[in-house]
């Protein structure tokens, strides 16, 4: 008892501000995706080109792959390149501009991808039904696509998110902060104290956010997906 | 009430769906559309709420072409039902009924009084259907909700295309039936598209037969039965011509030896034949009551009473007719295993 008292009252603060350094660059991350991903993935979804849709799903593809400890580096990279070729210190080559660039670069593959296989899984019939009882286009993706298609946004939006915990670790690396520094820090000096402070929360916080989305999902899903047993 | 004047449809890659189709729709009247998929059926009906936009030709609805109409509000006045798969599966059944009136931005009250006043005339109690979900419902359930759903605004016109075609044989007589009361209560303008020739017959005022876009015969389901404009016609209603003709014949034209005057009885007895009902429908009666005589009324009045034995004669006879109509066919023997 006496051990887990002194744990907090050694790293409880630095815990706690490390976690929500590490929770706001995560949702606002995540948020950033959301916001470009969503909208995308309908636009692809609704687009008549096949080749851009193919273009576009391809560029967020190449950078899944990539290892997201280097895709943090070559932001870095990106970001120090981009100010010689300015001629200026524009951006900080450290610190948060980067991070959450990698970050969002790394949580938008999963949204657009459940977005757009979302938004087409669609049963065509009910689209034509729903045009022919006059609804607008926007009316249509509003009420009946969008709905029909939540279930696999918000799974993208879960897998993202925990993911984007994971990597927000690594940030700290830049100087972004986050629960990677107590890791990090633990390991260099190898206090397995300190990479508990740090390691525990991380884990700890993608559960919750997880448990948390699919409360939120189940919130959002249209009445007729919601009861699924027959009375 | 819907005319179309030397319609057309033709794809960019050449194919005819439509070919130069002209009919009118008078209000209150069921048409049907009948054929073989890729006869243009469907194609011809989706021209009407413009799913289908026609490449030649004018379509009025009410003396207006619909090409000077914008789609969405053309739409919102022109109710819409197709398979059970058309159900929303996101929205509950009270939901799928009120999407149209919310369109059209219904009071709330309003929406609430037509959604319960439709599940009950389509026979599913609102209190325990209004919050199902589609996927809780049988298949003879949803589309008792696809039929309270297109007429929930209450248009004019109500498309339908092959309504009851997911169903099986009894669901989808039941439905039928029900319709067909129905029908006489609301007096819609109905389009219905349709490839079976003895649902068509059986629903239809008038059947408009269609082949390779092009129209075959447009006629009352008797006609079509009795008198088939070309081979094409006659091929179609082939094996079924003989139930065809006991759905088509009434009662009328069993022969005055088979009515007898027998006597008037005081009181309406509650089984009866009128003198349009169907010498099928007449025959399920003698097989239901186990009677030998049924009494005749036309409207109130009595007329004379049927005899089982006259009926059977007729029928007989009928059997005779399209055996020899359709020659070498053997359809209508097997048809005749049935009856007997």
């Amino acid at each position: 008892m006496n051990a887990i008292a002194k744990f907090f009252a050694d790293y409880g603060a630095e815990m706690l501000q490390s976690t929500r350094e590490h929770v706001i660059l995560t949702l606002i991350a995540v948020l950033i995706a959301c916001a470009v991903a969503i909208p995308l993935g309908v636009l692809l979804a609704r687009c008549r080109f096949k080749l851009l849709v193919n273009i576009v799903m391809g560029l967020a593809s190449i950078i899944q792959p990539i290892p997201s400890l280097a895709l943090v580096a070559l932001t870095v990279v990106l970001f120090y390149l981009i100010n010689g070729l300015l001629g200026i210190r524009l951006l900080a080559t450290l610190g948060t501009g980067p991070a959450l660039v990698a970050l969002v670069a790394y949580a938008l593959l999963p949204i657009l991808r459940n977005t757009f296989i979302g938004i087409r899984q669609v049963d065509p019939t009910v689209v034509e039904v729903a045009t022919g009882m006059g609804m607008t286009h926007r009316q249509i993706l509003f009420s009946v696509q969008l709905p029909l298609a939540l279930p696999f946004i918000m799974a993208g939006v879960r897998i993202s998110t925990v993911w984007t915990i994971g990597v927000a670790t690594l940030v700290s690396l830049v100087g972004a902060g986050g629960l990677g520094d107590l890791i990090f820090r633990g390991l260099s000096s190898y206090k397995i104290h300190l990479i508990m402070a740090g390691a525990g929360p991380a884990a700890v916080l993608a559960l919750m956010l997880d448990w948390l989305l699919g409360r939120l999902e189940e919130w959002l899903a249209p009445s007729g997906l919601r009861n699924t047993n027959p009375q | 009430m819907i005319t179309f004047e030397n319609v057309c449809k033709t794809y960019p890659d050449g194919t005819e769906a439509v070919c130069d189709l002209t009919l009118e729709v008078a209000e209150g009247e069921t048409l049907v559309l009948l054929g073989t998929s890729g006869s243009g059926k469907t194609t011809t009906m989706k021209m009407v709420n413009r799913l289908i936009e026609p490449t030649g030709g004018r379509i009025l609805v009410n003396g207006l072409d619909i090409m000077d109409q914008d789609p969405i509000y053309l739409r919102r006045k022109i109710g819409y039902a197709i398979q059970h798969i058309g159900l929303f599966p996101h929205m509950t059944v009270a939901e799928n009924i009120a999407v149209v009136p919310k369109l059209l931005q219904w009071a709330q009250k309003d929406i609430d009084d037509r959604i319960d006043m439709l599940l009950e005339t389509v026979g599913l109690e609102p209190g325990e259907f209004r919050s199902r979900s589609a996927f809780q419902l049988s298949g003879g359930q949803k589309q008792r909700v696809g039929v309270a759903r297109s007429l929930a605004a209450d248009p004019p016109i109500v498309l339908m295309d092959e309504p009851f075609g997911a169903l099986d044989p009894i669901t989808r007589e039941q439905l039928q039936d029900e319709f067909l009361e129905l029908e006489s209560v609301i007096q819609k303008t109905i389009i219905f598209v349709t490839h079976d020739v003895v649902e068509a017959v059986k629903m239809g005022d008038r059947v408009a037969l269609l082949d390779e876009g092009r129209l075959q015969q447009l006629a009352a389901p008797s006609e079509l039965v009795e008198s088939p404009a070309n081979e094409f016609v006659d091929q179609f209603l082939g094996k079924h011509r003989f139930q065809l003709s006991l759905m088509t014949q009434t009662v009328r034209s069993v022969g005055p030896e088979a009515i007898r005057s027998g006597y008037k009885p005081d009181t309406r007895p509650t089984v009866s034949v009128g003198l349009r009902t169907s010498l099928v429908d007449a025959l399920d009666l003698f097989k239901k009551t186990g009677a030998a005589t049924l009494p005749i009324y036309e409207q109130r009045r009595y007329v004379g009473e049927l005899a089982k034995r006259g009926l059977l004669h007729t029928i007989t006879e009928v059997l005779g007719e399209t055996e020899s109509f359709s020659g070498e066919s053997n359809g209508g023997q097997d048809e005749a295993g049935g009856v007997s």
